[in-house]
C-alpha cells in the first residue's frame, strides 16, 4: 500500500494529482485503473438499463386525448363538471377514438398509430402527478426534482453516477432544449462538477413559439475550426500542451493545469467524432425513411430521434430530445393532431430501430411532458394545465411492456390509483439504472443532496 | 384556468389589508373552535350575533375593533344585520387561525386542567400509559415526532407531555374526553386519506382502542413537562439566547497579533496571525514570488487586466532598486491600481455576483429589465469612490429614505435600491399573494445572504433547521418587504402578468437612449393608433388575434412611455419605495399562502445583535438597513472582510463565504478575521484601505510553488503557505484576450444593449445577444458591460463559470471542460483577437526572437527562457511547414503562423491562470 507521501514523491512530475485522486477513488482502487470523472463506473447494484433516451414533450401534452382512455369522458361530453378549480367548466370528449393494441390490449388513441404498434413494449404510467400546474416550475421539477432551488438535472445525476462509455463524446447530450421554462437549468449540473452538465446541440423553441417545430438542429458551437486543417490544429495544440506541461513541471501538483490538458484532448477528439455522429448520411435510405426523414412534417424530429439512437449506440449515457409546443389551451384538435403526427413516426422508428439492434432491452426510453391537461374544455377547443393526474410512458430498459400502471378518476382529472409523483418517477429511473436514489448523493452546502430531495419511492410494480 | 391556491388565496387577496393585520396584543387562541367563541359572545343565546354583541367580541382585537363596521358588513352575507355562526366563521378565513378569544374562566381545582387534560394521573393511569401508550409512541411515532427525530414532521413532538398536548402545525391533536374530535385518533384510524398515522401501516384495532380509551379519560401522561412551557413545539425548538453563543453571532473581538518565531518574515499584523498558525502546524511559507509574477497578480486581482510590458519593466526596476525592502515599489503600484477607474469594474463585478445582478426577470417568462444597467454603474462608481461599506448597505436597502442634498445624490440613492428590485421573478404567476410572498422571499434570501452570510430564507416553511432563526423571524422580515413597493417595470404581455412601476429619477439624470425625434414619435403614435383601430374592429370571438394586437399595442405604449412628449428620454430606474400600506405578515404554515397563522410584527432576526430594532412606523427598511450597517451587527463586517480575503487569497478565512451559520465552516483564523473586521469598521468601512492592507502583507507576495511537506499537511492551502494558483474569472479571461491583442475599448459604454432593446421577452434578444462577447466584433467593451440576460449569459462568460444571475454567488465554481478548449481553439472572435495580436507583433518588431520575447511580455508579463524561445521557433517552423502542406499561399504564412502562436498562448494555462 502506497502512502500519500510516497505517492506524491513517486509521481512528482506531471499527472501526479490525477493518479493520486484516482487511487483515492475507492471504486477505481478496486478495479485497479485510473479514472477520470467521465469514466464508466459500476452501478450500485445490477442494472436493467444502461442508458437513457428521454423524449421530452415540453408544454404538457393532453393525456386524455392520447394515452389515458376515459370512456366516460366520451359519454359525458359537454356536461358541466365541478371539481377542484374546474367548477362550471364543460367536459370535452377526446379528440379521436381510442383502440386496444397488441397482445396486451393497451388502450391508446388514434393520434399515435405508429407508437401503438409497440404497445407491448410500452409501460403507461397513468397515475402521474406533480406539484404545480405551471410550465416553468413543472418542467424544472420534471428535470431537477424540485423547482424552488437550483438543482442538478436528471441527466447530470445519471452521468455523475455512471460515467459514460465513450470518452470522445460528452456523456449527456440534450437536443433542442427549450430556451424558456428554466432553459439551461433543465440540463445543468449546478453543484455537481461542470463536466456532468448536458451538452446542448441545437436550440429549441422560445417564447411565443407556437406548435410544430422541435427546434433547429444546428452544430455545437465552436466544434469546427473555420480556417485550420486538422493537422495544423494538432500542431498548434501540441504546442499548447507543451506550454502546459512546462507549467506543470514548475508546479508539480496542479489539478487545474492537468484538467486543462485533459479537457483540451477531449475537445480535440470531440471535433473529430461529434460531427461524424451528427452526419446522418451514414444511415441507409431505409433507416432514414423509417424515421420520417426526407422533408415533411416528421423530418426534423425524425433526425433528432435518429441522432439519439446514434448517440446511445456510440456510448453516450443520457440523451434528451425535446419537442416543444404541447400547450393546447386552444386549437386542441388541430394542433395536437399536428404534434402527434410530427413525433409518432419518429418515436415508433426509434423503438423499432433500438429493438432491431438489440439495444432496447437495456436502453430506457421515457416519454412525457411536465403535466397533463384538464378533461374540461377551455376556449371551446382547448384544455388547461393539469398537474393532478396525467400519463407518462417508458419502454425498454427493464420495464414491463404492455402494462398500464395506475389510474386517474373517471374523467382523467386526478390520479387515484397507483399514484406516481415525479420524485417516485425519478427514483424508478435511477433504480432501473442500478442506482439507489437515496444513495446517489453529493455533498453541497453542508448537506448530502440527491435528485429526489427527501422523497421518492421506487415503483416496483413496473419493473420487468 | 387554475389558480395555485383557489378559494383562500382569492379571499386573502381581496382582503389582505385586513387579513394580515391583527395586532400583537391578541391573546393567543390556538385551535379554539369558532363555535365556542360565537356561543360565548352570543349573550342572549339567539344563535345570532347582534351588532352590539359583535362589538363586544371585537373589543378583544385592536384591528377588528378599528374595522368593526366594515367587517360586520363583509361578514353579514344576507344583510340582515346579524351574524349567524356560518357567517361569523368566515372571519377565520379572512384572518387566519386567530380569532378573538373569550376570557379564560377561572381554573377549577380538579385533577383536570382547564382544557380537560388529566393533570395528576392516578397510579392506574400511569400503568395504563406506560403499558399501552408509551411503547407505541416510542416504537411507532418517535422516529418522526421527537426531539431526536432525524426530521421532525409536522412540527409535532410526542416525546413530552407538553408536545403531545400542544400539537403540531395543524393544531392540537387531542381533545381530552372526545376521541371522535381528536386528530390523533382520526389519524390512527386511517379513515382520512390525507391523514394516516403511522403512514405506512395501520396499527392493530386493539392498539387504536387503547388510544381511544386513553383520550377519553383525559390523556393522562406522567412524563415531564419542559421548562419553557406555553410555547408551540416549533417555537421551543429554537433557543435564541443559546443560539447567540455561536461564534458568528458573538461580536468580533480585537486581539493583538500573536508572537511568532520568525520575526523577520512577518511584516504586518496579518502576517503574524498567519505565520503563528503556520508555525503551530510546523509549516514554513514558500519563497516570495518574483516581481513580474507579483505585478501580474496585483493587476489581475485589483483591476482585472494584465499589466503592459512597460508597466512590468517600470515596476521591476523600481522593485529592484528599492534598498532593503521592495515595499515602496509595491505601495506605488498598489496605489496606482486602487486609483484606476478599472478598479470599480473589477470589484464592482464581485459585488454584482453577490447582488445576483441581471437585466431580465428569468424564470418562466423571461422579460427584460432595460433599466438595470443603472444599478451596475452605481456599483462600479461606488467601488471607485471607495464609498464606506456601511453607507453602501444603507443606500441599497433604504436609499429612497435617506436625505439627499442634490438631484444627483437623490438619483444615486434611488438607483441603489435597485438591489432589491432586480431579482428573478415568476411574471406568469396568477396568484397575487403567492407572487408577493415569492418576491419577499427572494429579497429576504438575497439580503440575508449578501450582507449577513446566512440563509434566513430557509425559515419560510419551518424554523431554520440549523440556525437559530425561528419561522416567525422570517415573517418579521417578510412584513418589511410586503410594506415595500418593488418597482421593477416590465410590460403586461402574453404570459407576463405582473408588470410594476419604475422609479422616475430627477430631471437631468443621464440616460441610455438617444432623443426620440418628433417624426419618429409621430410614427410610433400613428402605428399605435392604427393597431388600436384594428383591435376595436375585431369581434370578441377573435380572441387570439385580439391578444396579439393588444400585445403589440402594449409594447408600443411601453416604448412611447420611455420618452417625454418632446422626445426626451425619461430617466427611469428600478428600485423600491414605501408601499401605500404598512402591514405585518402572518406566518404561513409550511409556507403555504392559504394557511395563514399568527400575525408577526415587522422586525429583524432576533439572534443577530444584542438590540434588534423595533419597527414602529413605515416599512422598516430604514431600521433593517441600520441594523445591518451597524458596528453592533456581528456578521456584517466579518462577511465583507471574508469576501475581500477570498478574492485576494483564493479561499475565505471562513471557507463557506455564503454560510456563516451552523452548516458553514468555522474560520481557519478566527482572531485574524475578527481583527480585520474590527479594524475595517474603525477605519470607516473603507474597502480600498482593507484591500491595501491585505495586498501589502508578506503573505500576499508568496510564490505559488509546490512544496510536498506543506502540501501533505495542508493540501487546501488553508493556512496560506503559498499563493493559490487559480483560473482567471470569466470576465478577466475575455478582457485579457482583448487587452493583449489591443482590441479592448476601455471607455465604459452608456447604458447597455438591453436598455437599447427596450421592454419585451428576453428570448427575442438572445439570438443576437447570447453570442455576444466574443463573436460580435463590435463589442469590445469590458465584460462587465455585456448584457446579462438570466439563463442566457454570453457564451464567453458561461463557458468560464460566469456568475449564475439567479442566486447570490459568493464564490464562483471553477470548472475545466472541453467546451472551453473548443472556444479557445475555434471561436472566431478568439481567432480575430489572435490576428490582431499577431499583427501588432509583426508591426512592432523585426526579428523572430524579439517577436516571441514581446509576445511573452504582453501575454505572460515575463520574458521567455532560452528553451522557450527555441520551442517557439520550432513551433513556428512546424506550423509553417504544415501551412505549405495545406496549400496556404506563402504570402499568408507569417500572419497565419504568428496568429496560431498568439492563439496558443491564449489557450495556455499560464495565460488563463493567476499565480
Amino acid at each position: 500500500m502506497l502512502t500519500r507521501r510516497a505517492l506524491l514523491q513517486s509521481t512528482a512530475s506531471g499527472f501526479g494529482y490525477l493518479a493520486f485522486a484516482a487511487l483515492a477513488h475507492e471504486a477505481a482502487a478496486q478495479e485497479g485503473k485510473a479514472l477520470g470523472p467521465l469514466s464508466p463506473k459500476s452501478p450500485q447494484f445490477p442494472a436493467r438499463a444502461k442508458r437513457v433516451i428521454f423524449l421530452c414533450m415540453d408544454g404538457g401534452p393532453s393525456h386524455v386525448d392520447t394515452f389515458d382512455y376515459k370512456p366516460k369522458l366520451v359519454t359525458d361530453d359537454g356536461q358541466e363538471y365541478s371539481k377542484g378549480g374546474l367548477s362550471g367548466a364543460k367536459l370535452l370528449a377526446p379528440t379521436t377514438k381510442f383502440m386496444q393494441h397488441g397482445q396486451s390490449g393497451l388502450w391508446m388513441s388514434d393520434l399515435f398509430p405508429e407508437v401503438a404498434k409497440h404497445a407491448d413494449e410500452i409501460c403507461l404510467l397513468r397515475g402521474m402527478h406533480t406539484d404545480v400546474p405551471a410550465h416553468p416550475q413543472a418542467l424544472v421539477q420534471m428535470h431537477c426534482g424540485i423547482f424552488q432551488f437550483p438543482r442538478p438535472s436528471l441527466g447530470a445525476w445519471v452521468l455523475y453516477g455512471l460515467g459514460t462509455e465513450n470518452q470522445n463524446l460528452p456523456g449527456f447530450v440534450t437536443l433542442s432544449p427549450p430556451l424558456n421554462n428554466g432553459g439551461p437549468a433543465n440540463y445543468g449540473s449546478q453543484f455537481l462538477p461542470a463536466i456532468y452538465q448536458g451538452t446542448k446541440i441545437g436550440s429549441g423553441a422560445g417564447i411565443g413559439s407556437s406548435v410544430r417545430s422541435g427546434g433547429d438542429l444546428t452544430q455545437l458551437s465552436n466544434i469546427k475550426n473555420s480556417r485550420r486543417s486538422t493537422a495544423a490544429q494538432r500542431t498548434q495544440l501540441d504546442f499548447v500542451q507543451s506550454l502546459n506541461r512546462n507549467r506543470l513541471e514548475k508546479n508539480e501538483v496542479n489539478p487545474g493545469v492537468e484538467g486543462v490538458i485533459e479537457s483540451y484532448e477531449l475537445a480535440f477528439r470531440m471535433q473529430a467524432e461529434l460531427p461524424k455522429l451528427l452526419d446522418l448520411s451514414a444511415e441507409t435510405q431505409e433507416t432514414q425513411a423509417l424515421y420520417g426523414i426526407g422533408g415533411g412534417q416528421t423530418d426534423n424530429f425524425g433526425k433528432q430521434c435518429l441522432l439519439a439512437r446514434r448517440m446511445v449506440e456510440a456510448g453516450v449515457r443520457f440523451v434528451e430530445v425535446t419537442h416543444s409546443g404541447w400547450d393546447q389551451h386552444r386549437s386542441l384538435r388541430e394542433d395536437l393532431a399536428t404534434n402527434c403526427l410530427t413525433v409518432d413516426r419518429p418515436i415508433a422508428a426509434l423503438l423499432a430501430d433500438l429493438k432491431g439492434r438489440d439495444l432496447l432491452k437495456d436502453t430506457l426510453v421515457i416519454w412525457g411532458g411536465e403535466f397533463g391537461r384538464t378533461p374540461t374544455a377551455q376556449n371551446g377547443n382547448g384544455r388547461d394545465h393539469n398537474n393532478k393526474g396525467y400519463t407518462l410512458w417508458m419502454a425498454g430498459g427493464g420495464v414491463k411492456g404492455g402494462l398500464s400502471y395506475g389510474a386517474t378518476d373517471d374523467y382523467g382529472f386526478e390520479a387515484v390509483d397507483g399514484k406516481v409523483h415525479v420524485h417516485d418517477w425519478h427514483a424508478t429511473i435511477l433504480h432501473l439504472l442500478g442506482l439507489d436514489h437515496e444513495k446517489l448523493t453529493y455533498r453541497h452546502a453542508g448537506r448530502e443532496m440527491r435528485l429526489t430531495d427527501t422523497k421518492g419511492t421506487v415503483v416496483k410494480g413496473i419493473l420487468g | 384556468m387554475y389558480r395555485f391556491l383557489p378559494a383562500a388565496g382569492l379571499l386573502a387577496g381581496c382582503l389582505t389589508v385586513w387579513a394580515i393585520s391583527v395586532a400583537a396584543q391578541d391573546t393567543p387562541l390556538r385551535g379554539r373552535d369558532p363555535a365556542d367563541i360565537f356561543r360565548h359572545f352570543d349573550a342572549n343565546g339567539d344563535k345570532k350575533l347582534s351588532k352590539d354583541e359583535f362589538v363586544k367580541l371585537a373589543e378583544r382585537n385592536a384591528r377588528l375593533k378599528a374595522n368593526v363596521d366594515l367587517m360586520l358588513r363583509r361578514l353579514d352575507a344576507n344583510k340582515d344585520g346579524f351574524l349567524t355562526l356560518e357567517e361569523y366563521s368566515q372571519l377565520t378565513k379572512l384572518q387566519g387561525a386567530r380569532l378573538p378569544m373569550p376570557p379564560v374562566p377561572a381554573q377549577e381545582a380538579t385533577s383536570k386542567s382547564a382544557d380537560g387534560f388529566v393533570e395528576t394521573p392516578t397510579p392506574e393511569q400511569v400503568t395504563f400509559f406506560e403499558k399501552k401508550i408509551r411503547p407505541v409512541l416510542v416504537g411507532q411515532c418517535y422516529s418522526c415526532h421527537s426531539a431526536e427525530a432525524e426530521k421532525l414532521k409536522g412540527g409535532l413532538l410526542l416525546d413530552s407531555r407538553d408536545g403531545l398536548r400542544t400539537g403540531g402545525d395543524s393544531g392540537p391533536i387531542i381533545v381530552p374526553g372526545s376521541p371522535e374530535k381528536s386528530l390523533l385518533i382520526e389519524s390512527l384510524r386511517h379513515t382520512d386519506d390525507g391523514l394516516k398515522m403511522p403512514p405506512k401501516q395501520k396499527l392493530p384495532a386493539a392498539v387504536v382502542a387503547d388510544f381511544e380509551e386513553w383520550v377519553k379519560i383525559g390523556a393522562p401522561d406522567p412524563r415531564g413537562v419542559r421548562a419553557d412551557d406555553g410555547k408551540t413545539a416549533s417555537e421551543r425548538a429554537i433557543d435564541i439566547e443559546k443560539g447567540r453563543q455561536f461564534w458568528a453571532f458573538q461580536p468580533p473581538k480585537r486581539s493583538a497579533p500573536p508572537d511568532v518565531k520568525d520575526e523577520t518574515w512577518a511584516e504586518t499584523g496579518v502576517d503574524r496571525f498567519l505565520l503563528a498558525a503556520l508555525e503551530a502546524n510546523g509549516l514554513k511559507p514558500v519563497a516570495d514570488a518574483d516581481p513580474r509574477t507579483l505585478l501580474r497578480r496585483l493587476h489581475l486581482d485589483l483591476i482585472g487586466l494584465p499589466p503592459t510590458p512597460e508597466e512590468v519593466e517600470e515596476f521591476v526596476s523600481d522593485y529592484e532598486s528599492s534598498i532593503g525592502s521592495p515595499h515602496s515599489a509595491i505601495e506605488r503600484a498598489v496605489d496606482g491600481l486602487l486609483a484606476s477607474s478599472h478598479f470599480g469594474e473589477r470589484w464592482g463585478r464581485h459585488w454584482l455576483d453577490v447582488a445576483r445582478f441581471a437585466e431580465s426577470s428569468g424564470k418562466a417568462v423571461n422579460y427584460t429589465y432595460p433599466h438595470a444597467w443603472r444599478y451596475r454603474d452605481y456599483v462600479i462608481a461606488s467601488f471607485n469612490a471607495d464609498k464606506p461599506y456601511d453607507q453602501f448597505i444603507r443606500e441599497q436597502l433604504a436609499g429612497d429614505l435617506m436625505p439627499a442634498s442634490d438631484p444627483k445624490l437623490t438619483a444615486d440613492r434611488l438607483v441603489a435600491t435597485g438591489f432589491l428590485a432586480l431579482g428573478q421573478r415568476v411574471l406568469i404567476e396568477r396568484d397575487r399573494i403567492q407572487f408577493e410572498m415569492d418576491q419577499a422571499d427572494e429579497q429576504i434570501d438575497t439580503v440575508t445572504q449578501a450582507f449577513l452570510g446566512i440563509t434566513a430564507a430557509c425559515a419560510r416553511c419551518h424554523d431554520h433547521k440549523y440556525d437559530p432563526i425561528p419561522q416567525t423571524d422570517y415573517y418579521a422580515l417578510a412584513g418589511i418587504f410586503r410594506s415595500t413597493e418593488t418597482c421593477y417595470g416590465t410590460i403586461r404581455q402574453f404570459q407576463a402578468r405582473r408588470p410594476a412601476d419604475l422609479l422616475e429619477l430627477p430631471k437631468g439624470t443621464p440616460v441610455a437612449l438617444p432623443m426620440l425625434t418628433l417624426p419618429e414619435r409621430a410614427k410610433l403614435v400613428a402605428q399605435r393608433d392604427e393597431l388600436q383601430k384594428q383591435f376595436d374592429r375585431l369581434p370578441k370571438s377573435e380572441d387570439v388575434r385580439r391578444l396579439q394586437l393588444e400585445s403589440r399595442i402594449i409594447a408600443l405604449d411601453a416604448r412611447l412611455n420611455l420618452y417625454e412628449k418632446d422626445g426626451t428620454p425619461k430617466p427611469l430606474a428600478m428600485g423600491v419605495r414605501e408601499h401605500g400600506r404598512t402591514v405585518n405578515s402572518p406566518r404561513y404554515v409550511r409556507g403555504e399562502t392559504d394557511k395563514p397563522g399568527e400575525i408577526v410584527p415587522r422586525g429583524v432576526l432576533q439572534v443577530v445583535g444584542a438590540n434588534p430594532p423595533k419597527v414602529t412606523a413605515g416599512s422598516g427598511r430604514k431600521e433593517l438597513a441600520d441594523w445591518i450597517a451597524s458596528k453592533d451587527n456581528p456578521l456584517t463586517a466579518r462577511v465583507i472582510v471574508n469576501r475581500v480575503w477570498l478574492h485576494l487569497f483564493g479561499r475565505g478565512l471562513v471557507p463557506t463565504p455564503d454560510n456563516f451559520g451552523a452548516v458553514g465552516q468555522p474560520p481557519t483564523h478566527p482572531q485574524l478575521l475578527d481583527a480585520l473586521a474590527v479594524e475595517f469598521m474603525e477605519d470607516g468601512w473603507s474597502v480600498k484601505r482593507l484591500i491595501r492592507r491585505l495586498v501589502l502583507t508578506h503573505a500576499y507576495r508568496l510564490g505559488s510553488q509546490f512544496d510536498s511537506e506543506n502540501y501533505e499537511a495542508d493540501p487546501d492551502n488553508a493556512l496560506v503557505w503559498r499563493s493559490a494558483s487559480r483560473r482567471l474569472d470569466a470576465e478577466v479571461v475575455r478582457d485579457s484576450i482583448l487587452a493583449v491583442s489591443g482590441l479592448l475599448d476601455r471607455i465604459p459604454p452608456q447604458g447597455s444593449d438591453v436598455a437599447r432593446s427596450g421592454d419585451g421577452p428576453a428570448a427575442r434578444l438572445t439570438a443576437t445577444l447570447s453570442g455576444r462577447g466574443m463573436t460580435d466584433p463590435g463589442d469590445t467593451h469590458r465584460s462587465i458591460y455585456l448584457p446579462v440576460l438570466r439563463d442566457n449569459l454570453p457564451e464567453a462568460l458561461t463557458l468560464f463559470d460566469g456568475a449564475d444571475a439567479n442566486t447570490v454567488v459568493a464564490e464562483r465554481p471553477s470548472t475545466t471542460v472541453p467546451a472551453q478548449g473548443l472556444f479557445l481553439l475555434n471561436n472566431p472572435m478568439v481567432m480575430r483577437a489572435a490576428d490582431a495580436a499577431a499583427e501588432q507583433l509583426l508591426t512592432d518588431t523585426t526579428s523572430e526572437n524579439d517577436r516571441v520575447r514581446q509576445a511573452y511580455l504582453r501575454f505572460y508579463a515575463r520574458p521567455p527562457a532560452e528553451q522557450e524561445l527555441a520551442a517557439a521557433q520550432r513551433f513556428l517552423d512546424d506550423y509553417t511547414r504544415q501551412l505549405a502542406t495545406d496549400n496556404v499561399p506563402r504570402s499568408r504564412h507569417d500572419r497565419e503562423a504568428w496568429a496560431a502562436f498568439c492563439q496558443a498562448l491564449f489557450a495556455s494555462a499560464e495565460f488563463l491562470y493567476r499565480n
